[in-house]
């Protein structure tokens, strides 16, 4: 912790590194492609001020196509299908960095932060490594470059890295090892679709993750190499919140924080979830919190030793299978009802108590 | 285990601590019938796994929709001892 300035960090979040007996630390964990589906935390909009205004921030950043993407974000038959780059991206983003401002509103700062693909943007900006104005230019820019990249997708796998090696090629790369015992291979079709008959002859479980794009793998690797130069343009600081890279899997380094190589080419590189996960819980124990739609990253955090066995907790703030808006509300009320005595001061408490 | 039965809750929790693995141990000991998958630890992908298994054991196929909409052990046994059930009729 000793890289962090806390003299740069908001006054509620400020507490004593102290594992003992100071309060509960916070790690939020960030989820990227894969994790969207139709009207994903659509329920606080409007409803929580911190996360619409947030959200209201990005969109507006985007432009005429974020008014578009918030027309589709809970359309019955949105225009642009949600699993398409230019509709999951940007509402992930969106969604994952407005959870994140909930929370800081409510007192609740995170100590750590981790995301998953994408999400390490989302984290980026809430560490201050990159302004939401650039942040949210960059990625228009992105998902133009990676909508011309070939089409592909992204496959589950329930296995580890040497149970597929001999089915990959130079195309169909592990484009992500979640845990011990799940990768996502991505690659180009039908390239990925042969392998994956492959790897089910093998006896492999497999399953198409929610992506129309090889993210991780060689068939991006070009799109995002033409962005260097827009991301050598942008400022780039070291954060003011630790964020274990999903990346390197280990604590983001000030250099690394403000290479825009590194910045750039993330899309192309596997992402290594299960060791940052590692490496973060070594640092235990933390409330892991989970600031985006879905479950999936509190589910791989559920079975990791750092939490069934090292004290860590876990608390998504949305619901595995929300059916309607009024879970989106019921599912973050829970959350912070569990959060506020861990992370809140008296006051944080008897604030939102008031408000509640 | 009544007659009608093909797998019951001590059997789905072996078979979801064999896919689970041994570095990966979820506390399934406590009353775990009605308690989601995904508080338990066991995403779409894992749940798959063990329903590949169940389909390979003991011969028989379930329906997919049926899979997806099983969010707790409880849900999953039904829709498991119900295909047993129907392919014993069939039969």
């Amino acid at each position: 912790m000793s890289a962090v300035d806390t003299r740069a960090r908001p006054p509620h979040d400020r507490r004593p590194d102290d594992d003992t007996g100071g309060p509960e630390r916070i790690a939020l964990l960030l989820p990227g492609q894969g994790a969207q589906r139709p009207a994903m935390a659509h329920g606080l909009y409007g409803t929580e001020p911190a996360f619409t205004e947030a959200v209201d921030e990005v969109l507006a950043l985007l432009g005429a196509e974020g008014d578009r993407i918030r027309a589709d974000w809970a359309a019955d038959t949105p225009a642009v299908p949600l699993d398409h780059v230019s509709r999951a991206q940007p509402l992930l983003f969106a969604v994952d960095y407005a959870l994140g401002r909930t929370l800081l509103a409510r007192g609740l700062g995170p100590a750590a932060l981790l995301g998953h693909s994408a999400g390490e943007t989302a984290a980026a900006v809430l560490a201050g490594v990159l302004d939401l104005d650039d942040a949210v230019r960059l990625l228009a820019e992105r998902i133009r470059l990676l909508a011309e990249a070939p089409p592909g997708g992204m496959l589950a796998v329930a296995a580890n890295p040497g149970q597929v090696a001999h089915r990959l090629t130079d195309q169909v790369v592990i484009g992500a090892v979640n845990s011990p015992n799940q990768l996502l291979l991505a690659g180009p079709e039908p390239d990925l679709g042969t392998v994956a008959e492959l790897l089910r002859a093998d006896g492999l479980t497999c399953a198409r993750a929610k992506a129309t794009t090889g993210f991780h793998s060689p068939s991006v690797r070009a799109a995002c190499a033409a962005q260097i130069p827009s991301f050598r343009a942008v400022t780039l600081r070291p954060p003011r919140i630790p964020i274990v890279s999903g990346y390197t899997a280990r604590p983001l380094t000030d250099a690394e924080a403000t290479d825009p190589v590194f910045w750039a080419m993330q899309p192309a590189e596997p992402v290594l979830f299960g060791a940052a996960l590692d490496r973060l819980l070594a640092d235990g124990p933390y409330h892991l919190v989970e600031a985006g739609p879905g479950q999936s990253l509190s589910a791989l955090a559920r079975r990791h030793p750092g939490v069934t066995r090292g004290g860590s907790r876990v608390t998504p703030l949305l619901a595995a299978r929300p059916r309607g808006p009024e879970d989106d509300r019921a599912a973050l009320r829970t959350a912070v009802e569990r959060l506020a005595p861990a992370a809140g001061s008296t006051r944080d408490r008897s604030r939102f108590e008031a408000r509640a | 285990m009544s007659v009608h039965t093909l797998i019951d809750l001590p059997e789905l929790t072996r078979l979801l601590r064999e896919c689970a693995g041994e570095e990966e141990g979820v506390d399934l000991d406590g009353d775990v019938l009605d308690t989601v998958f995904m508080e338990l630890g066991y995403d779409s992908l894992a749940l798959l796994q063990v329903v590949g298994i169940i389909q390979r054991d003991h011969g028989i196929e379930l329906d997919e929709d049926a899979v997806a909409e099983a969010e707790t052990p409880r849900a999953l046994l039904d829709v498991v001892n119900s295909a047993a059930r129907a392919e014993r009729i069939a039969a």
